[in-house]
């Protein structure tokens, strides 16, 4: 009896154990999955939850309680969300502004993040520490007074505000740059200086071709911060040249001043779509510059 | 494809130490001092921008607050007078300060730790091997992509006391329909569109994650240590700097959040003052006072007082953690 069962034990117990490793197993990457599930759903719930408030028809959105789904969908909110307010022309000011920002603050970031990269001089490590330092100054708290310094000089409802803040470089992409500049192998450079090209040449037909891929993430961050920004054309601009963010925050209501929730569902999303898209398409760089930035 | 590949492009900028001390051992082909002043005029050349602009837009409007700070001045009335420190005594003894300044303290106090766990728990998440795990990665961090415009929309669509979802889930457990966007509840709508974007976090702690030495992660597991126990020894010191950053930039991001406007009925400077009181936080009392009332000088008196606060914040995190955060490697430190 001993011996029948001593020979055969050790195969059935390494069997069960085995097998309950696997459900072990299993049932953790169940937990795991379901998790994730639950979550993301969260996370992009709301986005489904805007797609179909634009969808309803505005008895369906005051009834109570909650109306889940549109008894027939209401297309043509987004196509009346159009005309509500000039939806076209404010997405003109906004991208118009994006682009004149994104464009001046990506290239006048990469010019000053190659001087931090790639020469030195006396004061520069306090000049990068003042660099550095500023990125955690709150911009809130400077735009204030910068509004009062604009009105002051006749630049408000003007675009120029963007301009000059284009040209002045961004600290967070000033940094972007510097960091991949400064990875770069330095005979790049050299040979050029020392055939008697100046520093700009060696910047514009040397460094700037070889950084594309930062070039498109420095202009997708700076696309994105504009379109999204608020308050500075709030402040700014004046309700018919400002942007879309403002426009539609503002100005889908009734004539009473009572909001129209389904067409504002319903610019929202249009006015987030395009944002999600660059992302989508710029991911790769986009994240890259997030990421380096973020870790120092 | 995905926000999972990016390690190679973050490390990419990495070696400039070791490569600027193969240059400095350069064979001069052109007199040293020329090439050494020229460099250091092109220095300032490069840099001419950003200096300008920091002085002009930065500098500038900040010491054009710090004066406006000591005068009755609003912009219009032309009868102003210096006031030396009276804005800064009213300031003191204002209730609304000091309710707005609390609630603004309890807000970073409970949405930057909060965001920081729930960014570092997805991360982790996200960090093992899971099937189409870029999908996921591309998902959650997705909200984060959004802008506040967006989100405050789209926190408006989900707390609509009528058609949001928030009422429709509480009317299905049998809970009467809440008006989030109003006193006491509108601070937890700002809370969880913080929340929302913690993809931000993630992302970055994930970069951080993926640099973590395996070695030691497979170290740790021969010397027969818990997943817990890996974690908390090995994963957050190696990611404390990174959390650090984090924390510091989450704390600027809640004082100057617009969030409470953005979910407001009426989103505009003359709106802000009938914002739902718990709400009412430190930056919206600032804007309120320069664009609802027009006191230039006492909300100016306002910003330098949170200027110097969220300095002084800024200077205890990094001293509080210290001795707590861990560097492994400083890329400068060999310059």
């Amino acid at each position: 009896m001993t011996a029948t069962t001593v020979t055969p034990t050790p195969h059935p117990a390494a069997k069960k154990a085995d097998a309950g490793v696997r459900v072990r197993i299993r049932t953790s990457r169940l937990v795991l999955y379901t998790v994730l599930v639950v979550i993301t759903g969260l996370m992009i719930g709301p986005f489904g939850w805007l797609i179909i408030t634009g969808l309803k028809t505005t008895p369906e959105l005051a009834a109570s309680p909650v109306h889940w789904l549109p008894d027939s969908i209401q297309w043509h909110n987004f196509a009346d969300a159009f005309t509500q307010i000039d939806f076209l022309g404010y997405a003109r000011n906004s991208l118009i502004i994006a682009l004149i920002y994104a464009t001046l603050v990506t290239l006048s970031s990469a010019w000053v993040g190659f001087g931090f990269a790639r020469l030195d001089a006396p004061g520069k490590k306090v000049l990068f520490g003042i660099l550095l330092g500023s990125m955690m100054l709150p911009q809130m708290i400077t735009l204030f007074p910068t509004y009062l310094i604009f009105a002051k000089v006749g630049m408000v409802d003007t675009y120029w505000p963007w301009v000059l803040w284009g040209l002045s470089a961004a600290p967070y992409l000033v940094f972007l740059f510097r960091q991949f500049f400064a990875g770069m192998p330095r005979e790049l450079e050299e040979a050029a200086i020392i055939d008697g090209c100046g520093y700009a040449t060696v910047f514009w037909r040397i460094f700037l071709p070889q950084s594309r891929p930062v070039l498109a993430a420095s202009f997708v961050i700076a696309f994105t911060w504009s379109w999204g920004d608020f308050i500075a054309p709030m402040l700014l601009l004046s309700s018919d040249r400002t942007t879309l963010s403002v426009a539609i925050m503002t100005q889908y209501v009734t004539p009473g001043g009572l909001p129209v929730n389904n067409l504002l569902a319903a610019g929202s999303v249009m006015y987030v779509v395009p944002i999600l898209l660059i992302f989508l398409i710029a991911q790769r760089g986009f994240v890259a510059g997030m990421s380096t930035t973020g870790l120092k | 494809m995905t926000v999972g590949q990016m390690p190679e492009a973050v490390r990419r900028p990495r070696p400039p130490a070791a490569r600027k001390g193969a240059g400095a051992a350069r064979s001069g082909g052109l007199p040293r001092t020329s090439m050494t002043a020229r460099r250091h005029r092109a220095f300032y050349m490069f840099t001419a921008p950003w200096i300008i602009g920091f002085l002009l837009l930065t500098v500038g409007p900040m010491a054009y607050a710090l004066w406006l700070s000591f005068t009755t001045f609003d912009g219009i009335s032309p009868n102003w007078s210096f006031v030396g420190f009276a804005n800064y005594r009213e300031l003191l003894s204002d209730q609304v300060t000091w309710d707005s300044l609390s609630r603004a303290g309890v807000f970073a106090l409970t949405s930057v730790p909060l965001s920081i766990v729930a960014g570092l728990a997805l991360a982790v998440l996200v960090n093992r091997p899971l099937r189409a795990r870029g999908l996921w990665r591309t998902l959650l961090y997705l909200p984060a992509v959004v802008p506040p415009v967006g989100a405050g929309l789209v926190f408006k669509a989900l707390f609509n006391r009528d058609s949001g979802a928030a009422n429709g889930v509480l009317n299905v457990v049998g809970i009467d329909a809440v008006a989030w966007l109003d006193d006491p509840y509108a601070r937890y709508v700002i809370l969880m569109a913080v929340l929302w974007a913690a993809g931000n976090v993630m992302i970055i702690s994930l970069a951080g994650l993926q640099d973590v030495p395996r070695e030691l992660h497979e170290a740790a597991r021969i010397d027969g240590a818990s997943a817990w126990r890996t974690f908390r020894s090995i994963t957050v010191p190696l990611l404390s700097p990174v959390l650090l950053f984090q924390a510091v930039t989450g704390m600027i991001a809640s004082v100057q959040t617009i969030m409470p406007l953005l979910i407001a009925s009426n989103p505009t400077p003359a709106g802000v003052t009938a914002i739902p009181q718990t709400n009412y936080m430190y930056m919206m009392h600032v804007f309120a006072e320069y664009f609802a009332l027009g006191r230039y000088g006492y909300a100016s008196a306002l910003l330098w007082v949170l200027f110097v606060l969220i300095l002084i914040a800024t200077g205890l995190i990094f001293k509080l953690t210290s001795g707590v955060v861990f560097y492994n490697v400083d890329p400068e430190a060999k310059k």
